[in-house]
Order: C-alpha cells, then structure tokens, then sequence
C-alpha cells in the first residue's frame, strides 16, 4: 500500500525489525541530530570482534566514504535504525564522520564546485 | 550535499534520478512510527504497526570531497516528516511537473516556497508537445516569478542534467552579494 518497490522477503523482514530496535536498546532517534541521510562516514580502523554481527555489517560497508542513505540501501535497514546505528558505531569510536550537509548550504564556492562538476559530467 | 526531487505521484522523480545518477538508483526505506498516527487510517488493519515507505536516490560525484545526492520524495504527500528531513541542507529542490496533472505538484511547491528552499519547476514532457504556455502554467503553479520554469525529459540524461544546472545557479543567485 504504502511501498511501491519491495525485493525482500517480507516475512523474513519483517521479523528482523524487532532485533535491530533491540540491537540499539531502543533508541529511536540519534543523539548526534546532525546526522543526515547524506552524512558521509567511514570506518576507522579498531577490533570489531566484540560487535555484533548487524554493526559490523555496517562497518564492512564504510571502507571507503559512504552516505548513511546507501549503507541503509545496501543492507535494507530502515532509515532511522540505520542512522542510530551509525551514532552508536561513532559514540565508541568505530566510525569518523565527515562534516554534516547542513552546515554547508550558502557555501557559494562549494555551489560554484558542483555547478562545474555537473558541467563537466 | 542534496538535491530533492519532488512533484506528485507518477510525474517522473525515479526516472530522472535514475537518468543522471553514476549508480543505479538505490531504493532505501524508512519506517513509519509515531509521525504517522492520526494521520493513517488504519482501520482493519489492526494487526499492523508499522508502515513501511520507498525512498529512492542515486548519486554523483562531483570532486574527491563533494559528492551530490539526489533524493526523489515518496509520492504521497502526508509523508511530510520525511520531506522535512530530505530538505533541510539542501541545496535546493526540482519540482517536476506533469501537465495532465498540474495539480498533483501544487503541494510541493508550495512546499519548498514557503520555507524558502530554493527550487526550479520542471515540465516532464512525457508525451510530446505541452498544451499549455508557461504563464498558464506559473499561474496554475501559482510560481513566483523568480522562480525558474523549464521544460525538461526526465528519460534524459543530458536534459536532467540542465535542470541540475539550472537549480544550482538559481540557488547561487539567490544567495546574498557578499560571501
């Protein structure tokens, strides 16, 4: 109804959600509210054996620059679980944050860099 | 940084995401909770508790640190808390437009315009030849004339690609003589 693209299996989707709120103690919302869906993070070096499995996913997926939107993508996670996720990865040190989409808005050299970027393309 | 793709159901968002993104467009989701209740009527479906609704976005990079996101909003309009969400530090917004159904993107214009976002409108010709002239379709928009009107074809990179262009020059313009 409210969806108009689904590949998963929604049974096994749908039981899934339950651990992943339990995975963050209920969080519902990150402490770090500038997190976005386009805040870039990566994945520093540390021991991750001590994490579980559903946040090393995460990790696996931060080698390289990467928006909490795509991580979400990739691993189908909701939004919101995601991005708790990623506040918690960050609060112990697992994660870097590059600088948040807000605080760039009228910046007018970055503006100009993507006006000749999409030039370019 | 954002782009917002918004306009109403079915006037092409996903296509013109799809078009000019260097990925193909990935499709996220996000969980309907509290935001939601009183708003959705759930009547006989008692047994469900949550909702989910498809975001879909791709992305293009522009240099070793900037990298643009482009983000269609989900076609229903009572998902405002996800529009919410998706404008704020944006660079601004593309409101496409379906001139079989003007009305169906009147919501975000009004949208972007009373936050003050900036954001251009642009006519999806789908279908061959616009039966409207822009004023009639400013006037039915009710734009600003500030506000930056073109024609584009969401299939088309090149042209998605101008309405890029177009809304980032229009959010330049707009910002104060001295930065």
């Amino acid at each position: 109804m409210t969806h108009d693209v689904w590949d998963g299996d929604d049974e096994a989707e749908a039981g899934r959600l339950v651990p992943l709120y339990i995975l963050v103690n209920g969080r519902t919302s990150p402490r770090n509210t500038s997190l976005d869906l386009a805040t870039q993070v990566i994945a520093l070096p540390a021991d991750q054996s001590r994490l579980e499995l559903e946040y090393r996913e995460i990790l696996q997926q931060c080698n390289g620059w990467i928006s909490i939107a795509e991580i979400g993508a990739y691993l189908h996670r909701p939004l919101t679980i995601t991005k708790v996720m990623v506040d918690v990865l960050h609060e112990q040190g697992f994660l870097d944050i590059g600088s948040p989409a807000q605080e760039k808005i009228a910046d007018r050299w970055l503006l100009e860099t993507v006006l000749a970027g999409l030039q370019r393309i | 940084m954002k782009v917002v793709v918004a306009g109403g159901f079915g006037t092409g968002k996903t296509t013109l995401v799809g078009s000019v993104s260097e990925i193909p467009p990935l499709v996220t989701e996000e969980v309907l909770t509290q935001a939601s209740i009183g708003v959705d009527d759930i009547t006989g479906v008692e047994g469900k508790t949550s909702t989910t609704v498809a975001l879909d976005f791709g992305r293009i990079t522009i240099s070793n640190d900037v990298v643009l996101y482009l983000f269609g909003t989900p076609g229903q309009d009572r998902f405002w808390f996800i529009w919410d969400e998706l404008a704020q530090g944006a660079v601004g917004a593309i409101v496409l437009v379906d001139t079989r159904r003007l009305g169906t993107s009147f919501p975000a214009v009004d949208y972007f315009e009373r936050r003050g976002i900036p954001f251009v409108a642009a006519v999806n010709r789908f279908y061959g030849e616009c039966p409207y002239t822009e004023d009639e379709i400013r006037s039915a928009l009710e734009l600003d004339e500030t506000v930056p009107l073109l024609w584009c074809d969401a299939r088309d990179r090149a042209s998605s690609k101008q309405a890029l262009i177009e809304l980032v020059r229009h959010a330049l313009a707009r910002l104060p003589a001295t930065t």
